[in-house]
């Protein structure tokens, strides 16, 4: 006899059997996480990663949750989930914190796929307190060639480290030795490192454009107001930032704190530049079927164009490479970098 | 100000039922306000900024002030930041004063909410200026002011200060983040669970285990008949409130709110030493310090109006500085970066309607936070009559629910919760102190940072005492209250001689 429970697991059951765990296009899933390298909801990685996945699942027609779980805990999502039902976003901190052997990092390029690139952020910057003696990066490094001991403050380990090594690096090109007179002063958030200079525990600080630049336009006898000497992108990537720049300070202003006006010397011909840029990562035994379609719909939101328009309002410089592409590319730039921190080491 | 200007039929509705959302996620244990938050923060991108933020400053309010009716009617607190809220309000309610506790709090979070408000329209610039010279010293001095109120919450002072500190131990287990300017080494990690122990144990499921679990596995142990309910803790009757329970209690009040108000605007405290910090204040200058933690009405108002003193002053830093104050606000500022607003030292002169705009949702949501919550204590109030064989398995799904969505997703968070239930189960029998224990956790990594960092940044211990005159104001509060503890306990002792 049916009855309405015999009714009810019937309906249930096709239900289930309907509803499809692998439908949608490309056959991607229906449900992705993309777990992010960061545990805050107001830094680069989790707007840069809340607009990718938007423009993901609307052009997919699949549901993108980010969830802010950080790096380890990231990672270890990541390596459960061979389905591609978690991805993640991260950014160059991936690789520059096993170059820097920090523990518990491994080499990225060895244990994950590395999957296409989606965005720059260019605002990377060095730091001074407004009433500093310090005009540019050539009187810092100046001072450290004098014997005059530069605090920097930074949060080892990462992209924040990779400016100071940069410094350290020209400080010895300039003159051997001196590199021992940029010192870090090893602190953990930007309000941490800011503090560090209100507390005159820094000469320099590491920031970034859009944490720092309302600093730059307090007056000169404000406490805590701050200039610009150095901003490490490169010039390329800085020349396609609004016009308008941020706040009150314009593009053409940023470029003059970065390569060529401000030269940070990475071998006394070329200026040492760098590009904080977010990428993809899979799992590596992921189908790479999943990784073409994703690769395939990154490419056609990017030629529509919205998905630009998005990074520039959050300054960001949109910079899509196919996962293939992307590899080549930042292998070689961990390449490079190695390179410089293994000459430091070295030492 | 074009106050009248700001309100809009659904930007006044989305500051009202965030409020309510709010008060439903504080007070399911488990859930707090930055979960609430956490989840309603893509939903501004759609609303536009303004109604975004009338929507998450109404779940802020709503889920620090949800968080004393599990405190106080249940012994678990709703969040983090109410567990000070427990060590008065559950006495109170066990003695049958539920209702009179529940006002009470809410009454404080009311003064509390609009005390720290008027302190950030009034003030924000110049107390973001004061903020900033409070260096890695005075912060360190300010965390070990809270860490003294363990000896003050023991039973047996020893035993109360064994078990703060081995709070502080358990939570230093996990690497020294480089995140917060640590060398990124793994310590007190036994060896092979470097796996799960890596980032250590997260706050939220240690606390609703030892407050949650381990009560209901005393209860398990104890037998459950069925149908019994927690008939004990009656509301109404014979505990009518009146608002004569503040007279003597408006210096606390201020007090209190002033505190909370102040560990807002200084980032990296943590928001759960607004609570611990002003009922530490309370029961240090209080002329009964020996009701404390009996049952003792001043030590409600001390934990509310301090724990939504915060609501204002944590947006103090964000506002004047781009820098959160707590775990919440450090979400509000993803709303901003969403919608490619900057936020920094110019932010209130550049964005005068924003500005104008969260004021009036953090007034609404206040006032909409002591109606909603004032008139529905009746319902509130029908917890307690549910059996406990319903009631508990309720709980414990919660609490794992929240253990697992609290950092979106960790199962190891799960096996935490149930860790820290057995342990708390086992340390009542060993006579180990949960509520010294949970401060000392609570309380350990900011501890063990700003000490660090004090030591690496200025060379040796004098800095502590050299450094500034806040840090001796912070030594005399120090002395006074570690004094206190020690005079109570020879007190409690004489007592005890006497009546053997």
């Amino acid at each position: 006899m049916i009855n309405r429970r015999i009714v009810l697991a019937a309906l249930s059951a096709a239900l289930l059997v309907t509803t499809p765990l692998v439908a949608h296009a490309q056959n991607l899933p229906g449900n992705i996480r993309m777990v992010i390298g960061s545990t805050s909801t107001g830094g680069d990685t989790y707007q840069n990663s809340a607009i990718v996945a938007e423009a993901l699942s609307s052009h997919l027609g699949i549901n993108i949750k980010v969830d802010p779980v950080g790096t380890s805990e990231g990672l270890k999502a990541l390596e459960r989930d061979a389905r591609g039902t978690t991805i993640m976003l991260h950014h160059d901190q991936i690789y520059l914190s096993y170059l820097y052997g920090v523990p518990g990092n491994d080499d990225p390029f060895a244990n994950y796929v590395i999957g296409p690139t989606v965005a720059i952020n260019p605002g990377d910057s060095f730091l001074v307190p407004a009433d500093s003696p310090y005009q540019s990066m050539d009187d810092i490094l100046t001072a450290a060639a004098d014997g005059t001991k530069v605090r920097v403050a930074i949060q080892p380990g990462g992209v924040s480290e990779i400016g100071f090594t940069a410094m350290r690096n020209a400080a010895k090109v300039r003159s051997p030795g001196s590199e021992e007179n940029i010192v870090a002063v090893n602190t953990g958030s930007q309000a941490d490192k800011n503090q560090a200079m209100w507390d005159d525990l820094a000469d320099v600080i590491n920031g970034s454009i859009q944490a720092n630049e309302q600093f730059t336009q307090l007056p000169a006898d404000d406490p805590k107001a701050m200039r610009f000497v150095w901003i490490t992108a490169r010039p390329a990537t800085l020349d396609q930032a609004p016009e308008a720049g941020m706040g009150a300070t314009t593009r053409a202003d940023f470029l003059q704190y970065a390569s060529p006006a401000t030269s940070v010397t990475l071998d006394g011909t070329e200026d040492f530049a760098f590009d904080k840029e977010f990428f993809l990562l899979y799992n590596k035994d992921m189908d790479p079927a999943l990784m073409d379609a994703i690769d395939t719909a990154l490419a056609e939101i990017y030629a529509e164009g919205e998905i630009q328009k998005r990074q520039a309002e959050a300054f960001f410089i949109p910079n899509y490479l196919p996962r293939a592409e992307a590899l080549e590319h930042l292998s070689a730039k961990s390449e490079r970098i190695g390179g410089i921190i293994n000459d430091l080491k070295a030492e | 100000m074009d106050f009248l200007g700001l309100i809009s039929p659904l930007f006044v509705l989305l500051a009202i039922g965030g409020t309510l959302v709010g008060i439903i996620f504080g007070a399911i244990p488990g859930m707090t306000a930055t979960m609430a938050v956490a989840i309603c923060l893509p939903l501004t991108y759609s609303l536009g900024l303004e109604n975004g933020l009338a929507l998450l400053l109404g779940l802020y309010v709503g889920g620090i002030s949800g968080g004393l009716v599990p405190a106080i009617l249940l012994g678990i607190p709703g969040t983090p930041s109410s567990i000070t809220t427990c060590f008065d309000g559950y006495p109170m309610a066990q003695r049958g004063e539920g209702e009179k506790a529940l006002r009470i709090g809410i009454f404080a979070s009311l003064v509390g909410g609009l005390i720290s408000l008027a302190a950030l329209y009034f003030f924000a610039p110049a107390l973001a200026d004061f903020a900033i010279r409070f260096s890695y010293v005075e912060k360190f001095l300010i965390i070990l002011f809270a860490l003294t109120v363990m000896a003050a919450l023991s039973s047996n002072m020893l035993l109360g200060i064994f078990s703060g500190f081995l709070g502080i131990f358990v939570s230093l287990i996990g690497v020294y983040d480089v995140t917060d300017g640590g060398n990124g080494h793994f310590r007190l990690i036994p060896p092979g669970t470097d796996y799960w122990l890596e980032g250590g144990f997260s706050l939220l499921p240690v606390l609703i285990a030892l407050f949650g679990l381990t009560a209901i596995l005393e209860e398990a142990e104890k037998g459950m008949p069925k149908g019994m309910s927690l008939k004990q803790i009656e509301v109404g009757a014979h505990s009518r409130f009146s608002f004569s329970v503040f007279k003597g209690q408006v210096l606390n009040l201020i007090r209190s709110s002033g505190i909370g108000t102040f560990v807002g605007i200084l980032p990296g405290v943590g928001g759960s030493a607004a609570s611990i910090l002003s009922y530490t204040a309370a029961k240090t200058t209080s002329k009964h310090p020996e009701r404390f933690g009996k049952g003792e009405p001043a030590g409600v108002i001390a934990s509310e109006a301090g724990n939504n003193g915060l609501t204002g002053g944590a947006l103090v830093p964000l506002l004047s500085l781009g820098i959160p104050g707590d775990s919440t606000t450090a979400l509000l500022i993803g709303a901003f970066a969403l919608q490619g607003i900057q936020v920094g030292p110019l932010f209130i002169g550049n964005n005068g309607d924003t500005w104008n705009a969260m004021i009036v949702a953090m007034i609404i949501a206040n006032l909409a936070m002591f109606v909603m919550m004032y008139f529905a204590i009746r319902w509130f109030a029908m917890v307690v009559a549910v059996p406990k064989h319903i009631l508990y398995p309720v709980i414990l799904m919660m609490c794992v629910i929240g253990a697992y969505t609290i950092n979106y997703g960790i199962m190891f968070d799960v096996w935490t919760l149930l860790i820290f239930g057995v342990f708390g189960w086992l340390a009542t029998k060993l006579r180990l102190e949960v509520a010294p224990f949970i401060i000392g956790f609570i309380l350990g990594p900011s501890a063990e940072i700003y000490f660090v960092k004090s030591l690496e940044s200025f060379g040796d211990l004098t800095i502590f005492f050299t450094k500034s005159w806040i840090a001796v104001i912070l030594w005399v509060l120090i002395i006074g209250s570690v004094a206190l503890s020690i005079v109570m306990a020879r007190n409690n002792r004489a007592t005890a001689a006497a009546a053997g």
